[in-house]
């Protein structure tokens, strides 16, 4: 890694996090305070990255900007903002506007909330978001979203309801499994009886969002993503949270399932009883697969390639579940001390016992060589122990990477350009089994 | 003195006072080309919706340089666009060079101690480890809008750097706030492509004692032309035209997108330089003529039948021949002409809106019109005033007057369009077709580096196409039945150009 550049950034900056998240939400219009080809450039990030979604109800080329240009620059943007605003709330039919900034009116030193604040004591629904790109990338901007959301959205000192609980921790776009996995999460809580806030997913409204303060838990699958957020939370609304990694697989949902239960101190038989049947289930499901994962051998070596969430929870399932070998996991997020700690907690102790060697790195290009001083290559041996037959799990930018190790491969991770993906997701126990079968099927593609 | 001796290019509403917020017809901006002041002033809007800067399109051609490393100087987002221009890149270089190559960017992606305190030191570092670690032939280094306000100064650390790396340093100006023309990116890629990358680097000369082969050489060139492509045309346009000219016995030098960089000189030396569209190459050809001597021609976009019979005829009558080009006309005319005929009872009658840039719009709306349908509505992301004689060509041939939306895409106007027009078809850019997909309307792209739009191929293949679109338009018909837009019912009932020219005043109470 490099400490002076970032090589193809599997991420944008936090304003392209923000827009994406905004416009996943129910209804939410995004106005963005920023230069007019930022817009451009998120949709063209998602047509790239984001397995062929882009948008939604209000995204793309769609979404209001003031397109601040070198007049606003040198005289100030607030005037223009005011403008904006007042004629997209008469243009865009929405029942939440966000505005998000960029880089420039935050040198120039707009001050957006002034602004807002006028169309918020006139009644409108509208907040507003420091988004800036050189605030960090858009994983923070998904944070910054939520943290807004928080201080200004939700009602505040509404009581507690019972089996209410919040799921966050995967960020719209940037995972491009997001729908599928929240919903893959959502039903492993209902199975527990709860009644989940996804914030997200076609089953979410503004409503219960505004009343997400009543919820007695937040359940952030990440170790990264949304943890701000979450802290702001339980500070101003008095909810706590529980940490958690991206549940993909019957070994992680069941240990997801006990964790969350003991939390919520649930009736333990009947969280045993959830766990059998799904597991139960899970095996039936997998075992006609068994001829043939012995007749043509479908165990292999692996590399992970993913982001915080992603890197972790797929070496886990390779290892746990699958019974895979995913020598090396890179998780390719800018990271902070105490979360790769976190991180390199989850692939520590495997269930399997298996050991992985985790490391941190941004660029695609360098992968290989963190590959090659882990298991060095045949130096001509008559007898050589290699790295195979071996895959490759990451994103479409790993493709060289497999290529490079003659292995199948598959995207999971951003920047997904060669799948579509509408409401797949990797999640809970039928998730694991969507995995597996994208895996082997990639094994076999030829066959 | 020329442009080309500043650092920076001049933005288009400078230098062709090229504008993006206007409302006008068809046979209005005919007129207006016809009448001695066919200047337009630029309008504002009260209301905007995001779209594009020059950095996006700039990347586009900066990304398909063979052993080109692109490093952005900006915050970490810009150049995420890259994701998709990356398909591009690799199924550009799978069909040029016989290998799938992903491009590589790079950014220094400059957070808040930069800000304060200056990236240029980063800018530095970075250079020297890029030249290292990728050993490329050139590093593109683009700014964007943080280095354009806190001043960092990349054609100084350019200067400053160059003796110590052995690529090519090419700083590129893409600070998107100081234009609203995007098409600007054109003359910011071809500014650092004729400062950097013009002299000698490379290629060989024959000796001036072997006559032969220098006199041999002199004929090869008297015959080689550069065909300009800034990312608007596909490998398969591109060899149609290669075709045609091939058939005029000349050599073709594709300049500058997919070119290796050490070979740019190779443009200097050509006959002729052809643009297929006044928008992207005015800026650099006119530096070609002035500083190499070589001649341009530039009118013209070989998209539809007459437009690549015109093209063809220009090409012709600036090397002498005339008496090749017409009979090659005569015979590809006919032969298109007769193969059209099986599409044109789907399309006959049917009402078309069309949406791109300037050039493209209009070229591509006569298209439409010569295989038989009627166009209702157009709007062009600019206007500037090479565009007059296309406004005259397609107004000859409208049947009545039609609306022109002179709009950097701004989707609600279109919508609002869409609803009075109801039109049967619409074509319009990348990401620029969902507001009618959405209405229910058949939909076509116009531009995609993967498909046939360009010369006589390309009239069959859009007709193609859109026969195809139209024999089964049942998911967007779905789309329009099951979504919405993110639009106000006033929205619809208001006017469309309500918003136009209101800046600083409050309106649409």
């Amino acid at each position: 890694m490099s400490e002076h550049f970032v090589e193809r950034a599997r991420f944008m900056c936090s304003l392209g996090g923000a827009v994406g998240t905004v416009t996943a939400l129910p209804g939410a219009i995004p106005i963005l305070h920023s230069a007019s080809g930022c817009a451009g450039n998120f949709a063209w990030t998602q047509n790239g990255g984001s397995g062929l979604q882009v948008g939604g109800y209000c995204g793309s080329l769609t979404v209001p900007s003031s397109n601040m240009q070198e007049n606003e620059v040198v005289f100030g943007g607030e005037e223009r903002l005011r403008e904006q605003i007042a004629s997209t709330l008469k243009v865009m039919d929405g029942e939440l506007y966000v505005v998000l900034t960029g880089c420039v009116p935050e040198m120039i030193g707009d001050d957006i909330f002034a602004v807002v604040n006028e169309f918020r004591d006139e009644g409108a629904p509208i907040i507003g978001a420091i988004t800036g790109g050189f605030r960090g990338n858009s994983y923070w901007g998904y944070d910054l979203v939520l943290q807004a959301l928080v201080k200004d959205f939700l009602e505040r000192g509404l009581p507690k309801v019972k089996g209410k609980v919040n799921l966050w921790g995967i960020v719209p776009y940037m995972d491009p499994f997001w729908r599928g996995n929240l919903e893959g999460i959502r039903r492993l809580l209902e199975l527990l009886g709860l009644e989940v806030n996804s914030f997200f997913t076609a089953d979410d409204s503004l409503e219960a969002i505004r009343r997400a303060g009543e919820a007695e838990l937040n359940i952030v699958v990440s170790d990264i993503y949304g943890q701000e957020a979450a802290r702001q939370f339980q500070e101003r609304h008095g909810t706590p949270y529980l940490t958690l990694p991206l549940p993909v697989g019957p070994s992680a949902s069941e240990e997801f399932l006990r964790l969350v239960a003991a939390k919520l101190a649930l009736d333990e038989s009947m969280v045993q009883g959830v766990i059998d049947r799904e597991k139960s289930r899970y095996y039936k499901i997998l075992e006609p697969l068994t001829d043939c994962y012995n007749d043509i051998d479908l165990q292999r070596y692996a590399v992970v390639v993913g982001d915080g969430n992603y890197a972790v929870a797929l070496s886990r399932f390779l290892a746990d579940d699958l019974g895979w070998l995913p020598e090396l996991t890179v998780c390719t997020d800018q990271v902070k001390e105490e979360e790769k700690v976190a991180l390199a907690g989850r692939v520590e102790k495997l269930a399997s016992g298996y050991k992985t060697k985790l490391v941190f790195e941004t660029d695609a290009s360098e992968v290989l060589g963190h590959l090659n001083r882990h298991w060095p290559r045949s130096r001509g041996e008559k007898f050589y122990n290699a790295f195979s037959p071996a895959f490759v799990v990451g994103s479409s930018l790993e493709r060289e990477l497999a290529l490079q190790l003659g292995a199948p491969h598959l995207s999971v991770s951003f920047p997904v350009a060669n799948r579509a993906v509408l409401d797949r997701g990797y999640t809970g126990f039928s998730g694991g089994l969507r995995l597996a079968e994208d895996l082997f099927s990639a094994v076999v593609a030829n066959r | 003195m020329t442009y080309f001796d500043n650092k920076v290019p001049p933005k288009r509403e400078d230098r062709l006072k090229a504008v993006i917020a206007h409302n006008d017809t068809i046979c209005g901006l005919a007129g207006k080309a016809k009448g001695k002041s066919c200047l337009i002033d630029d309008g504002d809007r009260g209301f905007t919706q995001g779209s594009i800067c020059l950095l996006l399109p700039a990347l586009a051609m900066l990304n398909t340089l063979p052993d080109n490393v692109v490093l952005l100087h900006s915050a970490l987002g810009c150049g995420s666009c890259t994701h998709s221009q990356n398909a591009n890149v690799r199924v550009g270089s799978n069909v040029r060079q016989g290998k799938t190559k992903d491009g590589i960017w790079l950014s220094t992606a400059l957070d808040e101690t930069d800000v304060i305190s200056g990236g240029e030191p980063k800018l530095e570092k970075a250079i020297i480890e890029v030249d290292r670690r990728y050993r490329p032939a050139t590093i593109a280094i683009v700014a964007g809008c943080v280095p354009g306000i806190i001043g960092d100064d990349i054609d100084g650390v350019a200067q400053k750097l160059q003796p110590q790396v052995n690529a090519r340093l090419l700083p590129v100006h893409c600070e998107g706030f100081k234009t609203k023309i995007w098409a600007t990116a054109y003359d910011a890629v071809y500014h650092t492509i004729g400062r950097n990358l013009l002299e000698e680097r490379g290629i060989s000369n024959p000796a001036p004692e072997d006559e032969l082969a220098v006199f041999l050489e002199q004929q090869r060139l008297a015959k080689t032309v550069n065909l300009m492509n800034v990312s608007s045309m596909g490998r398969v346009d591109e060899q149609e035209l290669e075709r045609l000219l091939n058939s005029l016995g000349l050599e073709v030098n594709v300049f500058p997108v997919f070119a290796h960089p050490d070979s740019f000189v190779k443009a200097t030396r050509a006959a002729l330089s052809i643009s297929t569209c006044p928008t992207h190459d005015d800026y650099f050809l006119g530096y070609l003529q002035e500083r190499f001597n070589v001649p341009s021609i530039i009118r013209h976009m070989p998209i539809g039948i007459e437009n690549t019979s015109l093209w063809l005829r220009d090409v012709a009558a600036a090397l002498g021949l005339e008496g090749q080009v017409e009979p090659l006309i005569a015979a590809e005319e006919a032969e298109l002409k007769e193969a059209l005929k099986e599409f044109r009872p789907l399309f006959e009658g049917k009402r078309v809106f069309v949406s791109a840039g300037e050039f493209r719009a209009l070229a591509t709306s006569r298209l439409l019109q010569e295989i038989g349908l009627e166009v209702v509505g157009i709007r062009s992301f600019h206007h500037d005033d090479f565009a007059n004689v296309e406004y005259e060509k397609l107004a000859g041939e409208a049947k009545s007057d039609y609306v022109v939306d002179i709009a950097n895409v701004q989707p609600f106007e279109e919508a609002n369009l869409l609803k009075r027009l109801k039109p049967d078809l619409f074509l319009g850019h990348a990401n620029g077709n969902m507001t009618a997909a959405k209405l229910g309307i058949p939909t076509h792209v116009i531009y995609n580096t993967g498909l046939s739009y360009i010369g006589y191929r390309g009239v069959y293949e859009v007709a193609r196409r859109l026969h195809r679109q139209l024999k089964n338009p049942v998911y967007n018909r779905n789309l329009g039945e099951n979504i919405r837009l993110p639009y106000t019912e006033n929205w619809y009932r208001a006017e469309p150009f309500s918003y136009l020219n209101t800046r600083g005043r409050s309106v649409n109470e």
